[in-house]
C-alpha cells in the first residue's frame, strides 16, 4: 500500500513542488495550508509521516500544531518532518527535537534537497515498519 | 541536534485543546469525588479525580490541565499550597477552589493567591456546571491572549530572523519548483505542469520585489528620506488621482469607487509623496479585501486643526483579537482571503510609520462580516502669508509623485 504523507505550510507553491515530487515517487501526499485544518486532516487521513512548516498564518503555529498532534490519540507516535526556513543559519535558534513543546524528528532547512528529503522519509517509514509501529517520538535524532 | 545555550524560550502557551477540556478534582471525601466526577463528565469533560494534593500535583505536572478544581480543606498538602504549586507548573491553569461554609475567609485568600473563583459547599450540580463552565471560558481567553502575546514578543526578539523568512519563502518556493521540474524531466505528460510553475516562478519573484520595494520605503520614511518636506498638500488631487490609477482594479473586483470631501480644496501640511503612498496603500487594501459587489468609500472633513480621512470597505473585517497587532510588520491576518490577496504584510506598517511622521494618528474600526474604516488624522495646511507661495511651488514640482507610488 502507497504511503500516506501530510505537508502543511501556508505556501501552495512549496507544498504543490514537494507534493508533486513525492507522488513520482511513489507516495500519496494530502496537504493543509494551516495548523488547525492539518490537524483536521491528520485525524481523518491518517498520514504515515507529517512535513510541517512553522511560521503559517501565525508566526509560531508550527509549533503549536505540533503540540496538539502528539497530544491526540493515535497520533502521537507520527513521525513529524519539520521543515522551515527560520532556523538555516541561525545558530541561537537551534531547538532540540526532545523540548516538550516541539518533539519533531527530523528538521530540515528550506529549501530543502528532494533526493535528501525523500531518502529520509523512506528510511524513516522503513524503521517505522520494523518497529510495528512502534511509538518513537524521539526518533533518531 | 544539541541543545543551544541561547536556545531558551519561555514557556510556550498551548491552545486549547480540540479534544474535551481535562479538569482535575481534588478533594479527600470521596462522595464529592465521585459527584463532581459525574457532574462534570455528564457536560462532556474528561474528568480525573484525585484523593490528596501531592498525587493531584503529580498529574497536574505531567498532563496539564485545563482546570484544577480542589479543596481548600485537605490532610497533607493544603488547598492553598495545591493553588500556589499549579500556578508555578503553568499560570495559565484556571483554578477554582470548594470550600465549607465555615471557610470562606479562606475562599477569599485563595482567590487572592490566583485562584479563580470558589464554589461553597454544598452545591448544585447546575451551580458546578456554571462555575466550571465560567472557568473554562477564562482559560480559553487566557490562552488566546498569551498566545498572541508570545508571537509579538518572539517577532519582536526574532525580527531580523523573521525579515529573512519573509524574503527567504518565494525563493525557497521557486528553488522547489526548479529543483522538482530537474528531476521529473524524464517523466510523461509534463508539458502542463511545466508552463504553470513556470508562471508561479515569474509570479513569485515579483512578490519578491513588491517586498524589497516596500521594506525599502519603511526605511526611507524611517530616515526621513522620504518623509522630509512639510507643504501644503491637496488631498483632493491626491485622492482622485489614486482612485483613477485604481478605477481597473476596482472594476475587476466588482468593487465601487467613491470619493467625498466636505470641502475642496481640503489641504494638509506634510509631504505628497508620502501622503500619496499612505493612502495608495488604504485604498489597495481597501479593494483587495472587499468582496464582489462592495464598495470603497474614501471621505475627508476637517475637524478643528486636524484633517480627518476615512477609508471604509464592505470586506470581512478584522476580527478584534488581531486588531492590535494590525500594524506590526509581516502580520497578517490569517485565513484564505489573506492568502489570495498575496501582499507583503508591510503596507499598514508603512501607513503607520508615514502618519507618525507627519504628525498625526491612523487607527481601525471594523465589524466582523460587515467591513472596515482605517481613520487618518493629519496636520491641516495653515496659510502663513509669504511662506504660501513658495511652499505651494514646492507642492507642485513635487505632484510626479502623485499616484506613481507603487
Amino acid at each position: 500500500m502507497r504511503k500516506k504523507i501530510l505537508i502543511i505550510d501556508d505556501d501552495p507553491d512549496f507544498r504543490e513542488a514537494v507534493s508533486s515530487f513525492l507522488e513520482i515517487n511513489g507516495f500519496e501526499v494530502v496537504q493543509a495550508e494551516n495548523g488547525a485544518r492539518g490537524l483536521r486532516m491528520a485525524k481523518r487521513e491518517r498520514p504515515d509521516l507529517v512535513i510541517m512548516d512553522i511560521i503559517m498564518d501565525e508566526r509560531t503555529e508550527g509549533f503549536f500544531a505540533i503540540q496538539e498532534l502528539r497530544r491526540s490519540p493515535g497520533m502521537s507516535g507520527v513521525p513529524v518532518f519539520v521543515l522551515s526556513s527560520i532556523y538555516s543559519r541561525i545558530e541561537d535558534f537551534t531547538i532540540a527535537p526532545e523540548r516538550a513543546w516541539l518533539e519533531h524528528d527530523e528538521f530540515l532547512a528550506k529549501p530543502v534537497n528532494l533526493n535528501a528529503l525523500l531518502s529520509r522519509i523512506r528510511r524513516r517509514l522503513e524503521s517505522e515498519e520494523e518497529s510495528g509501529g512502534a511509538v518513537t517520538p524521539l526518533g533518531e535524532t | 541536534m544539541d541543545e543551544s545555550p541561547h536556545g531558551e524560550m519561555p514557556g510556550v502557551p498551548r491552545r486549547l485543546d480540540p479534544h474535551p477540556p481535562r479538569i482535575v478534582v481534588i478533594d479527600d471525601d470521596y462522595a464529592m469525588r465521585l459527584s463532581c466526577r459525574q457532574i462534570l463528565a455528564k457536560s462532556g469533560y474528561q474528568v480525573e479525580t484525585f484523593e490528596d494534593g501531592a498525587h493531584g500535583l503529580d498529574s497536574i505536572l505531567t498532563t496539564k490541565p485545563d482546570l484544577v478544581v480542589v479543596d481548600l480543606k485537605m490532610p497533607g498538602i493544603s488547598g492553598m499550597e495545591v493553588i500556589s504549586r499549579v500556578k508555578e507548573i503553568d499560570p495559565l491553569i484556571v483554578i477554582v477552589v470548594i470550600t465549607g461554609y465555615p471557610t470562606i475567609g479562606s475562599a477569599v485568600d485563595a482567590i487572592k493567591s490566583g485562584a479563580f473563583d470558589f464554589l461553597p459547599k454544598p452545591f448544585t450540580p447546575d451551580e458546578l456546571r456554571l462555575v466550571a463552565k465560567r472557568a473554562l471560558e477564562r482559560r480559553r481567553l487566557l490562552l488566546e491572549s498569551s498566545r498572541l502575546e508570545f508571537e509579538r514578543e518572539f517577532l519582536k526578539r526574532r525580527f531580523v530572523t523573521f525579515v529573512s523568512h519573509q524574503l527567504k519563502t518565494p525563493l525557497v518556493a521557486i528553488h522547489q519548483y526548479l529543483e522538482v521540474l530537474e528531476r521529473m524531466e524524464d517523466a510523461p505528460d509534463t508539458a502542463t505542469k511545466r508552463r504553470e510553475w513556470h508562471q508561479r516562478c515569474l509570479k513569485r519573484t515579483d512578490g519578491l520585489l513588491a517586498i524589497i520595494d516596500d521594506w525599502l520605503t519603511l526605511s526611507e520614511i524611517e530616515t526621513s528620506d522620504l518623509a522630509r518636506r512639510r507643504v501644503s498638500v491637496n488631498l483632493g488631487e491626491i485622492l482622485s488621482g489614486i482612485l483613477d490609477v485604481y478605477e481597473e482594479l476596482a472594476a475587476e473586483s466588482d468593487v465601487e469607487l467613491t470619493l467625498d470631501l466636505a470641502e475642496d480644496p481640503l489641504l494638509v501640511r506634510g509631504d505628497p509623496n508620502c501622503v500619496s503612498v499612505l493612502f495608495d496603500n488604504l485604498i489597495v487594501n481597501a479593494i483587495k479585501y472587499n468582496r464582489a459587489g462592495g464598495d470603497v468609500r474614501v471621505s475627508g472633513e476637517r475637524v478643528g486643526g486636524e484633517v480627518i480621512v476615512a477609508v471604509s470597505d464592505t470586506g470581512v473585517g478584522i476580527p478584534e483579537k488581531y486588531r492590535t497587532f494590525l500594524f506590526d510588520e509581516f502580520f497578517r491576518v490569517g485565513g484564505d482571503a489573506a492568502r489570495k490577496t498575496g501582499g507583503t504584510g508591510l503596507g499598514l506598517p508603512i501607513c503607520k510609520r508615514i502618519v507618525s511622521e507627519l504628525g498625526g494618528k491612523i487607527e481601525v474600526e471594523s465589524e466582523e462580516g460587515v467591513g472596515s474604516t482605517f481613520k487618518v488624522w493629519l496636520p491641516v495646511y495653515r496659510d502663513d502669508a509669504g511662506l504660501q507661495a513658495e511652499e505651494e511651488a514646492a507642492a507642485r514640482s513635487s505632484d510626479i509623485g502623485v499616484g506613481a507610488s507603487k
